[in-house]
């Protein structure tokens, strides 16, 4: 996947999580919990979702880096 | 609100305060089953009323402000007519936490389980050692739940909170209860939850999660008789075995009416969350 492609994305499936955020308004190195208040069961959501779409099981261990888009990029860009 | 609704024409029964107080409320009476004399609306039915479901039964989202005077009713009511009394324990959540892990190591995203599980089933297992806290006053007395219908707080986006009921939470496994909440939180959040779900609940649990604060002391929503807080679970330092190792601790909390209850016996439900959380295989 492609940068845009991650981007477009993340937009996609977080709008299903938290309707009314705007991914705009996040810095990629902001922590997207706290930047959206996403709690433990939306973020959870959200790498399911994420899962689901890119056909990446993101093992337990890898949460953490997904927390930011300059991680997500990083993690799905490959 | 009520299920059932008054038959359009009929003449209702209503104290010109429980009219006042409707109005106030934007409650609509007619839709509303009194429990005064003859069936007579109460300032208390429509509370009651108000404080339930209200907003929530309107598909795809919550009206704010009702919502707002919903909790302010119930909330209001609660420190008006509940004695509250508090108690709180600090928990050893390693065994917890080291067993999630293990268990969410090997699983996809889909099949993970979030601490609040653990925290849910562990307070389920707790009211059936200690029933008196499972329930409502009603009338002057205690009547017990009859069936442990854990009520689990949930904040919506844009502000307010509902406590929707998860049935029988003493008797489902970890993944059934993990299915359910995360039901329910999508429902609740879509505003589609049954008016049911809202009035069954036989206590409630509010926890914090990942982002909150240390801990909470909640208010009880009446009748019920109780209401358990669990904050973030946070590293700490803690003594085992005469050492201090970082560990994972919770801050369990619980604020109960003291017309049915004392803090005795409050003592003994937080000491048998400690318990089921020390042996998570057994959940």
């Amino acid at each position: 996947m492609n940068e845009q492609a991650v981007r477009r994305l993340t937009a996609e499936v977080l709008a299903g999580i938290a309707p009314e955020a705007d991914l705009a308004t996040v810095s990629d190195t902001e922590d997207l919990r706290e930047a959206l208040d996403l709690d433990s069961m939306d973020f959870l959501n959200f790498v399911i979702a994420l899962g689901e779409k890119t056909g990446v099981s993101v093992p337990e261990a890898d949460m953490g880096r997904l927390r930011t888009m300059k991680g997500l990029l990083a993690y799905l860009s490959r | 609100m009520p299920a059932k609704s008054g038959t359009s024409g009929t003449r209702i029964r209503i104290s010109p305060a429980a009219r006042r107080r409707a109005q106030e409320l934007g409650v609509d009476p007619v839709r509303l089953h009194g429990t005064g004399i003859e069936g007579a609306l109460t300032v208390a039915d429509v509370e009651r009323a108000a404080a339930a479901p209200a907003a929530p039964l309107v598909r795809g989202g919550f009206d704010p402000a009702q919502m707002r005077l919903a909790i302010a009713a119930a909330m209001s009511r609660s420190k008006r007519e509940i004695p509250h009394y508090y108690l709180s324990a600090t928990i050893d959540f390693g065994s917890a936490a080291a067993w999630l892990a293990a268990y969410n190591g090997g699983r996809d995203p889909a099949q993970r389980l979030l601490p609040a599980v653990l925290l849910l089933k562990a307070t389920a297992r707790a009211l059936v050692e200690v029933p008196q806290l499972n329930g409502f006053h009603e009338g002057g007395v205690f009547r017990p739940g009859p069936g442990v219908h854990v009520g689990w707080a949930i904040a919506l986006r844009g502000g307010g909170l509902v406590a929707p009921a998860i049935h029988d939470a003493d008797r489902l496994s970890l993944p059934a209860l993990m299915t359910s909440l995360r039901d329910l939180i999508g429902r609740a959040r879509a505003g589609g939850l049954r008016s049911s779900e809202l009035t069954d609940p036989t206590i409630t649990v509010t926890s914090l999660g990942d982002r909150g604060a240390e801990s909470v002391l909640g208010v009880i929503y009446p009748p019920q008789v109780a209401i358990v807080g669990f904050g973030r679970v946070v590293e700490r330092p803690w003594v085992i075995d005469g050492a201090v190792v970082p560990r994972s601790l919770v801050v369990a909390t619980l604020a109960a009416d003291h017309r049915s209850s004392d803090g005795h016996l409050g003592g003994q439900l937080l000491a048998a969350i400690d318990r089921a959380l020390q042996s998570p295989e057994t959940l």
